[in-house]
């Protein structure tokens, strides 16, 4: 029900051990070298340059190639060479499993393809993010992962709008927000009408009734749902070669709404259920 | 019957997964700590069988908290819950510091049941 990675999958499914998951990241890990490692391996740059690199990375958000490329460091065409050779030489960590003895070359295709079917409804749709927001494909996944989650979590109906720019979100009666930080930094908003909490608490709670439970306890829900968003679009964002860290989800004091900070930008992915409201946005920090 | 230490500071998701692991007869919830330090305690306390931790938690995370469980018992049978296990550096860290699993949320009861009837 939760996006995987491989080895999770064949762990749950008993067909591999931790410590044979284990054995075979480890290999992965000396096998993988990262971009300044390959790139003295090739006899590129020096250790001394690798640690220059990672002095301007604090400074500045940029990948390692791309900024070796910035302080003159290494070509263009040296990145692309560099590039070219991790990827060639990648060990996925299915072949690293079959190099530990996990599991079989035989049967590797068909748990990859159990692997492709138990993950095929978290493939990304479509959802048109309007241009000029940065990173579009991250938060073109973010759009879908939600809607998804909505739908197969929260267990709502609804139907999907254009997303769009926007300063703020409207006032509600519980806002919930995320922070998410790494590759970018933002923030993920959800606000809901009492009608829309009160469904994601049944869905959370697998309950039919919610009446008699507190305040607490249906706030709690949506934040749980905020995490169980989040987390999921860490997943996916990993899987994208970005790196998202989530802090604990808490409920905003939003009254009179809630204004994207200055410099930023608002992303409204709109939702639009037949009963109450709900809003969700991602507040991009000012880059 | 296995006692099991849920620790969650979620409210809903640890009523949720204590209603899953007691529905199979075959594991007792015996408490809920709300944060690490509580769960290092309780552990200490009244010894469980298993603890079932969350990662994302105020006060003390959860990973914390595992570090801790594992160097004041290397048998500790520690079972990560988090929204995060898809993310492969993640869930080897979680399982190189000594977890025995990890469960993904949103989760599904007999997916909760089969990872506790493993350890």
């Amino acid at each position: 029900m939760a996006i995987k990675f491989f080895g999770q999958f064949l762990l749950e499914k008993g067909v591999i051990s931790r410590e044979a998951l284990l054995k075979a990241t480890a290999l992965q890990e000396t096998t993988n070298l990262k971009f300044g490692e390959m790139a003295r391996s090739l006899g590129l740059i020096s250790e001394a340059d690798i640690e220059r690199v990672h002095e301007a990375q604090r400074k500045e958000d940029l990948q390692f190639g791309d900024m070796g490329v910035k302080l003159g460091i290494i070509t263009p065409a040296q990145l692309t060479e560099v590039l070219a050779k991790q990827k060639s030489g990648h060990l996925y960590i299915g072949e690293a499993l079959i190099k530990v003895g996990a599991v079989t070359s035989q049967d590797l295709p068909k748990y990859l393809d159990e692997f492709k079917a138990d993950q095929a409804p978290y493939v990304v749709n479509k959802v048109a993010i309007p241009a000029g927001v940065p990173d579009s494909a991250l938060w073109e996944m973010a759009a879908d992962l939600t809607y998804k989650m909505l739908s197969r979590v929260a267990n709502l109906t609804f139907r999907l709008g254009q997303c769009a720019l926007v300063q703020r979100l409207d006032a509600n009666d519980t806002v919930v927000a995320m922070r998410m930080s790494g590759s970018v930094t933002a923030l993920y908003v959800l606000s809901v009408s009492t009608d829309v909490r009160k469904s994601i608490a049944k869905a959370i709670l697998k309950a039919d009734d919610v009446s008699q439970e507190s305040e607490d306890m249906l706030n709690d829900a949506v934040m749980e749902l905020v995490n169980i968003v989040c987390g999921n679009i860490a997943a996916k964002a990993a899987q994208m070669g970005k790196t998202l860290e989530i802090a604990p989800p808490r409920v905003l004091e939003a009254k009179t709404g809630v204004p994207v900070p200055a410099g930023g930008m608002g992303l409204l992915i709109p939702v639009h259920v037949a009963d109450g409201r709900i809003e969700v946005g991602i507040f991009l920090d000012k880059a | 019957m296995k006692k099991v230490l849920v620790v969650d500071d979620s409210l809903s998701l640890g009523r949720q997964l204590s209603q899953i692991i007691t529905s199979s007869g075959e594991f007792e919830v015996i408490g809920q700590a709300k944060n690490g330090a509580e769960a290092i305690q309780m552990y200490q306390t009244a010894r469980p069988d298993i603890v079932c931790m969350d990662i994302n938690m105020p006060v003390m995370d959860g990973m914390t908290a595992l570090r801790t469980i594992v160097a004041l018992d290397k048998n500790a049978k520690i079972v990560m819950i988090t929204s995060l296990g898809g993310v492969g550096e993640k869930f080897t860290e979680v399982l190189k510091l000594g977890a025995k699993n990890v469960i993904s949320k949103p989760f599904q009861p007999d997916n909760v049941l089969n990872i506790l009837r493993g350890l």
